[in-house]
């Protein structure tokens, strides 16, 4: 197989990509992120140009995250992190001046052609944001909320999916007794992590995190760090974080963006103890950012 | 305390509008007070209203000079009030939530501004032209068209949507004008409370794969919930003290209770309007002073509203009427 040392899921399609051979980090194939990836890959990043408007916010980004991994997203504010997490399940698409180029693939489907069910997207893919959304209802409405919009169920069977959600995200110990109490009385990690359990409520594949954890306290923090761990079993989890610490926590690839362009991207471990570039470098120890 | 005149004049300020309250309530109450002695709690429960002979010697009853004959009677005003008022919120309400969400969600930022202002003029309409319009378009349309329509298809079923039209003034005529007005209200007031919806709930429910219907309708609407019944609360208020528009189309029912919904009526309001000059020509004042008493009934059933509407929402963050 041709081109850099990554696993393909369709060989015929083109590997070498403009601009793809030119990102620093896969230049030999030798440190591609992926030849530790055992489990394959779920989701493929190809030549992904993104624009606010006239503005362009993503440069020709391509990068693939493993299953059954963390892959975090580090950089400097604005440097479109979140931006790139918003592609994998098409969110830009609320905001009519917001356009991406290039190709997502979500297994063996390209998420940005324009037939794609976003609705089946989004059930395949959940997303925790920054701030805590629980919405205007009982903790077990909140939960039950994703589950309504694709099956009708039993009330028992409901009731199990809303606990078998909530003991995923460790909170059913703390809420089995109030459940029908708002969703918004919780604590700020609380309502974290009753949000998490509504995206995994939907058993969805991949966990999309926007800074989980940047509106909470340490404590809080760490619990979110400690379900990221637990979650990976089961999903494959993308996030976005400013707290280099974190990522370096809870990831096993970090991506390092730089002004919408990915710098460098490999093993958590070695971006954070040895990173090629000197930009990340730089950013690692805290010289900009 | 370099703050205190200055709090003194915000205190000051502010207890103005309790103050103004309690004076009206008080004004209400000292005048109508003959009225209510005279009229006991039969004044609510007896529905003709007959100034008796103004022209005879009057007769003392209950320590009160009254025109001999004189009975006073407000039933069929409070019924006319609450009838018009319901149905007017039945037709407003989907409406209303319709064009909020519309004015939210269903169209682009650029045309939102326009939209919007648009509504909001209409709430600017005074209501006497809403009343013209409902007495020379209306009415006819509902004699000869609405009337027969309704009367043919939901009036086989529910009685009290059949039987007599008559002239097209009455309680439908009234309720229509009434929720044309109370339209803009409630819609403005749910738009204001849609758009502060943050963005991120509302990402968070479409991350969930919910559609744009769902996003409004199982996220949004429950978070404006209070916003929406302050909103209807504010319109009843509107619609309950309705006066020029009502009388116009209403008909004008005298001693007669509604029994459909074509039936002439009479709001509390437009009574008070439309009988005051009759009630000045009678000499011992128990008239005019009845009147003053159907008008502290009305405001007493708008503060019962609106204390409603507080225990409803749990907030207290409801506009007043």
């Amino acid at each position: 197989m041709g081109g850099p040392g990554l696993l393909w899921h369709n060989p015929e399609r083109r590997l070498a990509a403009p601009g793809w051979q030119q990102l620093p980090s896969f230049g030999d194939g030798l440190d591609s992120p992926m030849d530790s990836a055992q489990n394959g890959i779920k989701i493929k990043v190809r030549n992904l140009h993104f624009y606010y408007g006239k503005e362009a916010a993503l440069h020709d980004i391509s990068l693939d995250v493993a299953t059954s991994m963390v892959t975090a997203f580090i950089g400097p504010s604005g440097c479109g992190k979140s931006t790139l997490l918003r592609t994998f399940n098409r969110m830009y698409e609320l905001y009519p001046d917001q356009r991406a180029e290039g190709e997502v693939w979500l297994d063996d489907r390209n998420v940005l052609l324009p037939g794609e069910d976003l609705y089946r997207l989004r059930s395949r893919i959940g997303m925790v944001f920054q701030k805590p959304t629980p919405f205007p209802m009982s903790i077990h409405e909140n939960v039950a909320f994703g589950i309504r919009l694709y099956e009708r169920m039993p009330k028992a069977e409901l009731d199990d999916r809303v606990e078998e959600a909530l003991r995923q995200v460790a909170l059913w110990d703390e809420v089995s007794g109030k459940l029908h109490q708002s969703g918004m009385s919780l604590s700020g990690g609380q309502q974290q992590r009753l949000c998490m359990a509504r995206a995994v409520a939907l058993k969805p594949e991949v966990l999309l995190l926007d800074e989980p954890a940047s509106a909470l306290d340490p404590i809080s923090t760490l619990k979110i760090e400690e379900l990221i761990y637990e979650l990976k079993q089961n999903y494959t989890i993308v996030i976005v974080t400013h707290n280099m610490q974190q990522a370096a926590r809870v990831s096993d690839y970090t991506a390092f963006m730089y002004l919408g362009r990915v710098v460098e991207f490999g093993d958590t471990n070695k971006i954070f103890t040895n990173p090629s570039m000197k930009q990340t470098e730089d950013y690692i120890t805290g010289r900009y950012g | 305390m370099t703050l205190k005149p200055f709090r003194m004049v915000l205190l000051l300020a502010t207890s103005l509008i309790p103050l103004a309250l309690a004076a009206i309530f008080v004004f209400l109450v000292r005048y109508s007070w003959p009225a209510i002695h005279f009229n006991g709690f039969g004044f609510l429960a007896r529905h003709t209203w007959s100034l008796g002979n103004l022209y005879a010697n009057p007769t003392v009853k209950h320590g009160q000079q009254v025109p001999i004959g004189a009975d006073y009677g407000i039933l069929v005003f409070i019924v006319g009030t609450l009838s018009t008022s319901t149905v007017a919120l039945a037709i407003a309400i989907p409406v209303s939530l319709g064009v909020a969400v519309f004015l939210a969600e269903g169209l682009s930022a650029r045309l939102r501004p326009l939209f919007s202002f648009i509504v909001e003029l209409l709430a600017a309409v005074p209501s006497v032209v809403y009343g013209l319009w409902g007495y020379s378009v209306l009415t006819p349309i509902i004699a000869h068209d609405i009337g027969p329509a309704v009367r043919d298809s939901v009036g086989r079923v529910i009685p009290f949507f059949g039987g007599s039209i008559g002239s097209g003034y009455g309680l439908l005529a009234a309720s229509l004008v009434l929720a044309l007005m109370v339209v803009p209200i409630i819609a403005a007031t749910v738009r204001d409370g849609l758009a502060r919806v943050p963005a991120e709930t509302k990402e968070a429910a479409y991350a969930l794969g919910a559609t744009h219907f769902e996003v409004v309708r199982r996220a949004m609407l429950p978070m404006v919930r209070s916003n929406i019944i302050g909103a209807c609360i504010l319109g009843l208020g509107r619609a309950l003290g309705e006066t020029m528009a009502v009388l116009m189309v209403s008909g004008g029912a005298l001693n007669y209770l509604p029994n459909n919904i074509y039936s002439p009526v009479t709001t509390m309001a437009s009574f008070i309007v439309s009988q005051l000059d009759s009630a000045l020509q009678d000499p011992t004042g128990m008239a005019v002073r009845s009147l003053a008493e159907i008008a502290l009934i009305l405001f007493i059933i708008a503060v019962l509203t609106n204390v409603l509407a507080r225990f409803l929402t749990g907030s207290r963050n409801v506009p007043t009427i």
